[in-house]
C-alpha cells in the first residue's frame, strides 16, 4: 500500500473505489478502496471542518425574562441543526456583494423569529420548532424531519415532536427575538459542522492458521475465541472450526494475538490492517443528508485543489513542478 | 415497643448471622437530624433557648448606686423572630432580603422587667417586653424565619433548599463564626515544659475566674506555679496553706506506694528546711510571696491576701464550700500522683494534640461570651449614667434605673463583632481576631467545606510538628484529607461527615445520679481511703466527685442509663483503667459521632430494623432511643472495640482469632467507612487509591471549583460569582456527593480525556483541548461582579444626584454614554465596555449646609474600568436604601467566558494543569466508533503523583456512559458495594465492546495513520477552577509612575511595570550586558538629569529664568556638571542630607 518512493517523474494516480453499504437520511457506512490514509484522511477533516452549513449566527434579543441569560439563549440557538441543503449556493455574508457586508441579505442570510410567552402554569418548554423562518427551506432539522414525515398532522406541541429544548419558561415569562442564520464552516465554529461523526478504519485481514488451530481442543478454542471483547471469531456448530464471523468488529485490539501467545501458539492468527481500503462511517447531524454529506465534501475538497492547481503558475515553484509532473 | 421486639431481638440473635446488615440509610437518616452544619446550629439554638436565659439569671437585679432602694430586676429574656423597625412599625426580615439590601438579620432581644421607683420605694411596676437590642440570628436557628420550612416555602422566600444554614447576614454580608480548637479547661494535663521539666497544670474557667495552675517538679522537688505569686511555692506549703500540716496525711492522699514517698522526700525536706510546720506559717511564707498590682485595694487586707488567692485563683474550678479546703487539697494529691506516676512511667504523659483534650467552641459559645459581655456592659453603663443624672439633677425629679437600658449596646457590639471578627472582651481577657470570615460561596462544596473548618489554637508560625500531625483519635471524627497547605497545614481542620460537637448539658442531676449510684463522697473519707485498691476515682466534668468501689459496674450502669435514653445522649463514660479513674464528661465542645451497637460482635441493628427505616416507621432518633446507636466521644472510644464491618467476622463463627481479635470482644460497629472523610474529601472518587497529598490538594482546589453555587445564585448578589454555563453530575460519584446535593449542585464538567502526549503544548500539566468542544459549551462559565455606588449625603437635603446623560448638539449621546438609561443609571442587558459611565452622578461642589438657593454641582460620573475587547453585560442593576437611609446602587455585570489558553483546570484528584493549547476537532483523534476526546491529558501526570483513583475514575465513567447507570467510587467502599470493583468494570467495559484495560485503538486526526500506542481514554469529572488568564493578564510599554520615586508603578491593577528583579540583574551582570542592564535599570525606569558641583560635589539645580545651572552649596555656578542618575538615587541623597549625612559625588571625565 501506500505511496510508495517514488521520484519526480512516478505518477500517483490512482483511481479509488467507493461502494456503498449502508444508507440513510443522517447515516452512511461505505468502503473507500484504492487509495491510502492521505485521501481517506482528508475526506475526514473535510466532512467535519469544511463542508458548509447554515446556522445561527447573530441573535437580536427583544424581551428576554426567562432564567437563562441572552448569551446563553444565543448559543443555544447556534447549536440548533437548520437544514442547509442550500448552503453550498448561498454566499458566505463575508464576500457577498448584495449587502454592503452586514450579512443580512437573502443570498447571504436567513431570519427567524422567535416569540413565546408563557401564561399558563405549567412551564412551557420553548424548542426549536417555535422558530419561525423566513425562509421555507431552512428550519430547524426536527421541525423538518416531522413536516417530511406528515405534513398534515405537524402540531408544534405535540409531544413526541416537541424539537430541541432552548428554554424553559414559568408564568409570566416571556422570550421575544430574532436570529439571523448565516452559511459557515466547522472550522470557524463547531455549529456549522453537518457532521455528528465521521470517522473511517482500516480494513482488517485475518487470516486463521488452520492447522495450528486444528491442535487445539475444542475448549481451547472457545476460550481463545472468547478472548476478543468483540465478536471477531466464532466456532461452527457443525464443523466445529474457528471461523470468522465479522471481521470489521475487530479494534486492533490485539487481545487474540496476545492470547495465542499466551497459550504457547504464536502465529495462531495474524491480522494486519489493509492499507489501501477503508470503512467509512458519517453520520450527519441532520443539516444536510449524509450522502450530500460526503459528496459536498468531495466539491470542497476537488475546489481546493482547484485553488491549487489555479495558483500553479504563479508563485508555488517547486510544488507546482511536482504537481505538474504529477498529474 | 413491648415484648415483641423484645423477642424478636432475641430470636435475631440466636439466629446466625447470614449476610451483613447495609446500615448506609442510617446516614441520610442522621443526616436529617444532625445534618452538616447541625453543630452550629444545635449551640446557637442552646445559646438562644438556655444559654441567654442563665446569663441573664446572673446578672439579675440592678441596684442604683447611690440608693439600694431603686433597683431593676429582670425575669425574662427572650428573642422573638428577625424583623426590622421601620417608621415604628415592625416588618419581618427574610434572609435573602438582608443580603441584598445590605442588612443585619437581626431579632429583637426582650425582656421582662420589675423595677421600683425612687419615690415610690413601695410600688413595684412590671413592665414586659423591653428591646434592649438586636440579636443576629443564625439561619436555619430555632428562631430564624426558615426553620421547619419545607422546600417550596424555601423556594418563595427566595433561599435555596439545599442551603446548609449556620452563618449570619451582617450588613448584607454571610458570616460564619468558626469552629474554634482549645485545649479543654478544668482538665489535669501532664507534660512536659520546655526545659524538660514535668508538669500538671489545670485551666481553670467558671463564670467567675480563668486561671492557669501549674504544678512542676525542678530538681526532684514540686513547686507550683500561679501568676499571682512571684515565684514558684514548694507544694508542701501550699498544702500546709491549705491545712494539711501533717507530712503524713499528705503522702497518704497521694498514695502509700513507697516510690511515691520518695519522689516526694526532697519538696517535704525543703519545706522543713524553711522551717514551715502550720498552716498559719505557711500562710505567712505566702503572703510574702503575693504579687502586688497596682490597684489600690491591696493593702486593706494583707494578711489574707494568700488565702484568697487559694480559695479563688488556685484550682478556682474546685469550688470551695464554707471555707474547707478539702476539695482543692485532694485534688492537688491527684495532680501530684499524676506527675509521679508520669516520672516513673512515661507513657503516662497526656498528650496535648490528643482529641480527646480538646474542645470545639461553636458559634453559640462565642456569641454567648459576647452577648454576657455587652449585657454586663449594659447594665453597668445604666447604673453609670443612673449616677450622672442624679449628681447633676435636684433630687425631686423620679429616677429609674428603665430608661437607661439602651439597647444600641448590644445591637452595635453583636454586629461589630461578628461583622469585623474581632472578639475583644476585656471581661473575660479575650482578644481573637479573624472570628468570623465572609463565607466563601466561590462553590457551594466550598461554602459547605467553610461550615465545617475548625481554626487552630496555635497561631501559625510555630514551627512544631506535634499539632501538625494527623492524630490517631482523629479517626471518624476530623478529615484527614482535608487542611490547607502551607503555613496552616495540619493546624487547619475539618469535621468529618458524622461528628457532632456536643453542647453543654445540667450537671446537677447528673452529679446526683453518679452519687446514687454509689459514688463515695470524698469528705466522708480519710486521706487514706482515697486510693484503696480495687476503687477509682469518679471524675465528672473535671471535677472529683469521689470514689467507687466497682467502677466497670458503675459504668455500664451509666452506659445502659444513656443507652435508655434516660440520660442525655452525649454524655460519656470513660473508665481510665491507667489512672484508676471513671471519667464522666457532659460538657460542650467534645466531639462525638454515633457507632452501633454490638453485643459480643453481633450488631443490634437487624435486617428489620433497616426495613423499618426505609419505609419512614423509624428515624435516626429511634435507633438511639432504642439502644441500636450511640454517641462515642475520643475519650469514650477507647474503652469500645469498634470494628468495621460485620461480615468481616462471620466466618469465624467459633471466635476463633482474626487479627488478634476475639469476636466476641468488640462492642461497636462502625456505620460506615467512608464517614471518616469529610464532606470536602467526600467527593473524591476512589480516595483509598490515591496517594495520599493528591486528596489534600483536591481538597483545597474543590473550594476553587466553579459550578452551581446555589438555586438562588441568579437572584443574589455577591461581589463576584463565577458560575459554569453547563454544570455536570459526576458519572462517577461517591455516597458522600448524594449526601450532601453535590449531585445538583455540581462543579465541572464529564469530559473524555484522552492520556497521551500531543504536539509538546501539553508539557507540565498542560492539557490539550478540542475546539469543537469549547463551541459546544464545554467549561463555558459566567463571571458575575458586582459594583456598588453610593450616593453619598454631605447633610440635610445636601446629596449626590444622578440626572440624565446630557446629549450632544445633534441628540446623539456621547461615546461613553450610550449605555446609560434617562435615569442616568446603565440598563440591564448593555453591554460595558471600558470607560464608559454607568452612572451619571453629580455631586455638589458647596458642601456648606448655611448656604440656600440653587446649588451648583459637578460632574462625577462613575467609569467602568475592565478588560478591553470583551462583551460584558449589565445584568442587573438593584436600587435600594441602607440603613443609614443613603440610596445604593448595585450594578452586577456579567460576562460569558469560554476557555482561553492558560486557564486552569483540574480532575477531582489534585491534579491541576493549564490549558496549553486549543486544537480543532478535525486535528484531534478518533477511534473506530467516531469519538474523540474533549482533552489531552499528558501520561507524565501519573508516575509521580500516582493517582489511581483517577485511572479507576476514567474505567468507572467508561463503564457508566456504556452501560448507562452511574457508578460509585466511595472511599473503602468495595467491601460494602459503595463503590464499583475495577474488575467488575472492566467487565462492563468488554461487554459494551470496549478492552478490559479502557484502552483504546485511536486514529491521529492530523494524518489519518494509526496511533503506535493504544490510548487510555474515558470521561473524568473536570473542574474549571477559578484562575483565568483574562483576570490576570498584565503587560505594558509604559504607562503610570509613582510620584515619589518616579518610577513604575508595581501591580496590575495599577497597570504597573514588570520588575526585573535582583535574579534577573545578577543574570545581566553575569552575562556582562551592561548597557541592556543601564537600560533596563536607569533609562526604562526613573531617569533623571541632575546638576552636580564638582567641587562640592552636591547637587545643584538649573536655573531656567537665568539659564543657568547653580550650586547652592558655593554659591556660584562655575563648576557645575550635568549627569543623568536614577530619580530614587538623587531622592536618596536628598533624605540622605536631611539626616545631616553628607553625601558626595566625585566625578570623574568620562
Amino acid at each position: 500500500g501506500g505511496g510508495g518512493g517514488g521520484g519526480g517523474g512516478a505518477s500517483y494516480q490512482r483511481f479509488p473505489k467507493v461502494r456503498i453499504r449502508e444508507l440513510r437520511d443522517e447515516y452512511a457506512k461505505f468502503e473507500l478502496r484504492e487509495t491510502d490514509a492521505s485521501v481517506a484522511n482528508a475526506l475526514r477533516r473535510v466532512m467535519l471542518a469544511e463542508v458548509p452549513t447554515v446556522a445561527i449566527d447573530l441573535v437580536e434579543v427583544e424581551v428576554n425574562s426567562s432564567v437563562l441569560n441572552d448569551e446563553f439563549i444565543a448559543h443555544r440557538l447556534g447549536l440548533v441543526p437548520l437544514t442547509s441543503d442550500a448552503a453550498m449556493a448561498m454566499r458566505f455574508s463575508r464576500d457577498c456583494d448584495a449587502c454592503d457586508g452586514d450579512g443580512q441579505c437573502e443570498y447571504c442570510s436567513v431570519e427567524f423569529h422567535l416569540a413565546v410567552r408563557c401564561d399558563a402554569d405549567q412551564t412551557l418548554d420553548v424548542t426549536s420548532a417555535d422558530l419561525r423562518s423566513t425562509d421555507p427551506k431552512v428550519c430547524p432539522v426536527d421541525v423538518a424531519r416531522a413536516l417530511d414525515a406528515d405534513p398534515t398532522s405537524y402540531d408544534s406541541t405535540a409531544a413526541d415532536q416537541r424539537g430541541i429544548i432552548i428554554v424553559k419558561l414559568r408564568r409570566g415569562q416571556e422570550l421575544r427575538l430574532r436570529a439571523i442564520a448565516r452559511k459557515g464552516i466547522g472550522k470557524d465554529h463547531a455549529k456549522w459542522s453537518p457532521a455528528a461523526t465521521v470517522t473511517f478504519m482500516y480494513e482488517p485481514s485475518i487470516h486463521i492458521n488452520e492447522e495450528m488451530m486444528e491442535t487445539l481442543t475444542l475448549e481451547e478454542k472457545s476460550s481463545w475465541v472468547e478472548s476478543s471483547p468483540t465478536k471477531v471469531f466464532d466456532i461452527d456448530p457443525n464443523t466445529q472450526q474457528v471461523v470468522v464471523i465479522d471481521p470489521e468488529a475487530y479494534t486492533y485490539d490485539d487481545e487474540v494475538i496476545k492470547k495465542a501467545e499466551a497459550m504457547g501458539k504464536p502465529g495462531l492468527v495474524e491480522i494486519y490492517p489493509k492499507e489501501d481500503s477503508f470503512i467509512f462511517t458519517v453520520e450527519s447531524t441532520g443539516a444536510i443528508k449524509a450522502s450530500q454529506l460526503v459528496i459536498n465534501a468531495i466539491e470542497v475538497l476537488r475546489q481546493k485543489l482547484d485553488a491549487v492547481r489555479l495558483q500553479e503558475d504563479t508563485d508555488l515553484g517547486e510544488l507546482s513542478a511536482h504537481l505538474h509532473g504529477g498529474g | 415497643m413491648g415484648f415483641g421486639q423484645e423477642e424478636d431481638s432475641q430470636r435475631c440473635l440466636a439466629a446466625p448471622v447470614k449476610s451483613a446488615v447495609d446500615k448506609f440509610q442510617l446516614l441520610p437518616a442522621f443526616l436529617k437530624v444532625r445534618g452538616l452544619v447541625k453543630q452550629h446550629i444545635d449551640s446557637f439554638n442552646y445559646f438562644i433557648n438556655h444559654e441567654m436565659k442563665k446569663i441573664m439569671k446572673a446578672n439579675d437585679l440592678l441596684v442604683a448606686h447611690h440608693d439600694p432602694n431603686i433597683y431593676l430586676r429582670y425575669t425574662n429574656i427572650y428573642v422573638e423572630s428577625p424583623s426590622v423597625e421601620v417608621d415604628r412599625v415592625s416588618e419581618e426580615l427574610k434572609p435573602h432580603f438582608c443580603r441584598l439590601s445590605d442588612r443585619t438579620y437581626a431579632a429583637p432581644v426582650k425582656v421582662d422587667i420589675e423595677y421600683s421607683k425612687a419615690n415610690l420605694p413601695n410600688k413595684v411596676e412590671y413592665k414586659r417586653g423591653v428591646l434592649i437590642g438586636r440579636m443576629p440570628i443564625m439561619l436555619r436557628s430555632s428562631h430564624c424565619v426558615l426553620n421547619g420550612k419545607d422546600e417550596e416555602q424555601l423556594a418563595r422566600l427566595g433561599e435555596c433548599p439545599l442551603d446548609p444554614g449556620g452563618y449570619f447576614i451582617i450588613k448584607g454580608t454571610e458570616k460564619v463564626i468558626l469552629i474554634q480548637e482549645q485545649l479543654s479547661k478544668n482538665r489535669i494535663i501532664i507534660d512536659t515544659d520546655s526545659k524538660g521539666r514535668v508538669t500538671a497544670s489545670v485551666t481553670s474557667s467558671t463564670h467567675e475566674t480563668k486561671s492557669k495552675t501549674v504544678l512542676f517538679m525542678d530538681k526532684e522537688k514540686i513547686y507550683l506555679q500561679l501568676n499571682q505569686f512571684v515565684k514558684p511555692i514548694p507544694i508542701l506549703v501550699i498544702m500546709k496553706a491549705m491545712g494539711m500540716e501533717s507530712d503524713q496525711e499528705v503522702v497518704q492522699m497521694i498514695g502509700r506506694d513507697p516510690r511515691y514517698g520518695s519522689l516526694l522526700l526532697p519538696s517535704l525536706q525543703e519545706c522543713a528546711s524553711e522551717r514551715i510546720y502550720t498552716q498559719q506559717q505557711a500562710l505567712e511564707y505566702l503572703d510574702g510571696k503575693v504579687v502586688y498590682s497596682s490597684s489600690a485595694r491591696t493593702e486593706t487586707r494583707k494578711e489574707s491576701r494568700a488565702k484568697s488567692i487559694l480559695l479563688d485563683v488556685f484550682l478556682a474550678n474546685v469550688l470551695v464550700k464554707e471555707g474547707k479546703f478539702r476539695p482543692k487539697c485532694i485534688y492537688t494529691a491527684v495532680m501530684l500522683r499524676r506527675m509521679m506516676d508520669a516520672i516513673l512511667n512515661t507513657d503516662t504523659f497526656d498528650d496535648k494534640d490528643y482529641v480527646g483534650n480538646k474542645r470545639l467552641e461553636l458559634s453559640g459559645q462565642l456569641v454567648s461570651l459576647l452577648f454576657e459581655d455587652l449585657f454586663k456592659t449594659m447594665n453597668s453603663q445604666a447604673l453609670e449614667r443612673l449616677r450622672r443624672s442624679y449628681e447633676q439633677q435636684n433630687r425631686s425629679s423620679p429616677l429609674e434605673i428603665f430608661p437607661y437600658l439602651t439597647a444600641d449596646i448590644i445591637t452595635q457590639g453583636l454586629e461589630r463583632a461578628i461583622s469585623t471578627g474581632n472578639w475583644d472582651l476585656k471581661r473575660f481577657k479575650m482578644h481573637r481576631k479573624g472570628v468570623s470570615q465572609v463565607l466563601s460561596r466561590l462553590s457551594f462544596i466550598g461554602a459547605l467545606g467553610h461550615m465545617t473548618r475548625i481554626s487552630p489554637q496555635f497561631e501559625k508560625t510555630r514551627k512544631v510538628s506535634g499539632p501538625r500531625a494527623l492524630q490517631p483519635s482523629q479517626w471518624g471524627m476530623l478529615c484527614p484529607c482535608d487542611t490547607p497547605e502551607g503555613e496552616a497545614c495540619g493546624l487547619t481542620k475539618n469535621l468529618a461527615l458524622m461528628t457532632h460537637v456536643t453542647t453543654d448539658e445540667e450537671e446537677g442531676p447528673l452529679v446526683i445520679l453518679c452519687y446514687s449510684l454509689g459514688v463515695q463522697d470524698l469528705s466522708s473519707l480519710s486521706a487514706e481511703e482515697i486510693h484503696t485498691p480495687g476503687s477509682y476515682l469518679v471524675i465528672f466534668n473535671g471535677l472529683i466527685l469521689g470514689k467507687h468501689e466497682a467502677p466497670k459496674r458503675f459504668a455500664n450502669a451509666m452506659r445502659s442509663l444513656r443507652r435508655s435514653g434516660k440520660i442525655g445522649e452525649f454524655v460519656s463514660i470513660y473508665v481510665n483503667d491507667k489512672q484508676h479513674c471513671v471519667y464522666v464528661a457532659s460538657d460542650g465542645g467534645r466531639v462525638c459521632r454515633p457507632l452501633v451497637i454490638a453485643d459480643k460482635g453481633v450488631s443490634r441493628i437487624k435486617e428489620h430494623h433497616m426495613k423499618e427505616l426505609r419505609d419512614g416507621l423509624r428515624t435516626f432518633d429511634d435507633f438511639l432511643r432504642d439502644g441500636l446507636v450511640e454517641y462515642l466521644d475520643v475519650n469514650e472510644e477507647n474503652n469500645a472495640l469498634i470494628a468495621l464491618y460485620e461480615h468481616e467476622l462471620d466466618n469465624d463463627e467459633s471466635g476463633a482469632e482474626k487479627d488478634d481479635v476475639k469476636r466476641s470482644s468488640i462492642t461497636h460497629i462502625e456505620i460506615e467507612p467512608f464517614t471518616i472523610l469529610g464532606v470536602v474529601a467526600g467527593l473524591i472518587p476512589y480516595p483509598h487509591h490515591n496517594q495520599s497529598p493528591r486528596n489534600t490538594y483536591q481538597c483545597a482546589m474543590g473550594k476553587q471549583a466553579m459550578g452551581n453555587i446555589a438555586y438562588n445564585q441568579l437572584c443574589r448578589a455577591d461581589t463576584l460569582l463565577y458560575l459554569l454555563v453547563y454544570p455536570q453530575r459526576p458519572l462517577l460519584t461517591t455516597k458522600t456527593i448524594e449526601l450532601v446535593g453535590y449531585d445538583k449542585l455540581g462543579a465541572g464538567q464529564n469530559a473524555t480525556v484522552a492520556v497521551m502526549s500531543y504536539s509538546g503544548y501539553d508539557i507540565e500539566d498542560a492539557i490539550v483541548m478540542n475546539k469543537a468542544s469549547l463551541d459546544r459549551g464545554f467549561g463555558r462559565c459566567i463571571a458575575m461582579k458586582r459594583y456598588t455606588v453610593v450616593t453619598e449625603s454631605y447633610g440635610p437635603d445636601i446629596l449626590d444626584k444622578i440626572v440624565r446623560p446630557r446629549r450632544n448638539v445633534d441628540g446623539s449621546l456621547p461615546q461613553n454614554m450610550q449605555i446609560l438609561d434617562e435615569d442616568g443609571l446603565a440598563a440591564p442587558g448593555e453591554i460595558i465596555r471600558n470607560n464608559y459611565v454607568y452612572v451619571n452622578k453629580q455631586t455638589p461642589v458647596d458642601r456648606n449646609i448655611s448656604q440656600r438657593g440653587d446649588r451648583k454641582y459637578t460632574d462625577a460620573p462613575v467609569i467602568y474600568k475592565g478588560p478591553e475587547g470583551e462583551t460584558i453585560v449589565v445584568d442587573r442593576v438593584i436600587l435600594c436604601s441602607d440603613t443609614n437611609d443613603k440610596l445604593t446602587i448595585k450594578f452586577i455585570t456579567r460576562h460569558t467566558r469560554r476557555p482561553e489558553v492558560g486557564d486552569k483546570f483540574s480532575s477531582r484528584h489534585g491534579q491541576k494543569g493549564v490549558c496549553g493549547t486549543i486544537v480543532r476537532q478535525e486535528d484531534f483523534p478518533f477511534s473506530e466508533r467516531g469519538i474523540c476526546p474533549d482533552l489531552i491529558m499528558n501520561p507524565h501526570g501519573f508516575p509521580s503523583r500516582m493517582t489511581i483513583g483517577k485511572m479507576i475514575e476514567l474505567l468507572g465513567g467508561k463503564a457508566g456512559v456504556s452501560c448507562g447507570r452511574f457508578h460509585y467510587g466511595s472511599a473503602f467502599g468495595e467491601p460494602s458495594g459503595h463503590a464499583d470493583k475495577v474488575e467488575d468494570i472492566s467487565k462492563t467495559l468488554v461487554k459494551h465492546g470496549f478492552s478490559y484495560s479502557g484502552k483504546d485503538f485511536l486514529y491521529s486526526g492530523i494524518t489519518g495513520y494509526p496511533l503506535q500506542a493504544y490510548i487510555f481514554m474515558g470521561p473524568i469529572y473536570y473542574q474549571k477552577l477559578k484562575h483565568m488568564v483574562l483576570d490576570k493578564i498584565h503587560a505594558r510599554a509604559k504607562g503610570p509612575r509613582v510620584t515619589l520615586t518616579r518610577q513604575p508603578t508595581e501591580g496590575r491593577i495599577r497597570h504597573g511595570g514588570l520588575r526585573l528583579g535582583e535574579m534577573e540583574r545578577d543574570c545581566l551582570i553575569a552575562y556582562g550586558a551592561s548597557m541592556l542592564l543601564f537600560e533596563r535599570l536607569m533609562l526604562s525606569s526613573d531617569p533623571y538629569q541632575v546638576q552636580v558641583c564638582r567641587k562640592c560635589g552636591l547637587l545643584g539645580y538649573y536655573n531656567y529664568k537665568l539659564k543657568k545651572s547653580f550650586c547652592s552649596m558655593c554659591k556660584n555656578g562655575e563648576n557645575i556638571a550635568t549627569m543623568k542618575l536614577p530619580y530614587a538615587c538623587k531622592l536618596l541623597f536628598q533624605e540622605l542630607q536631611s539626616m545631616n549625612v553628607v553625601p558626595r559625588l566625585t566625578l570623574t571625565e568620562a
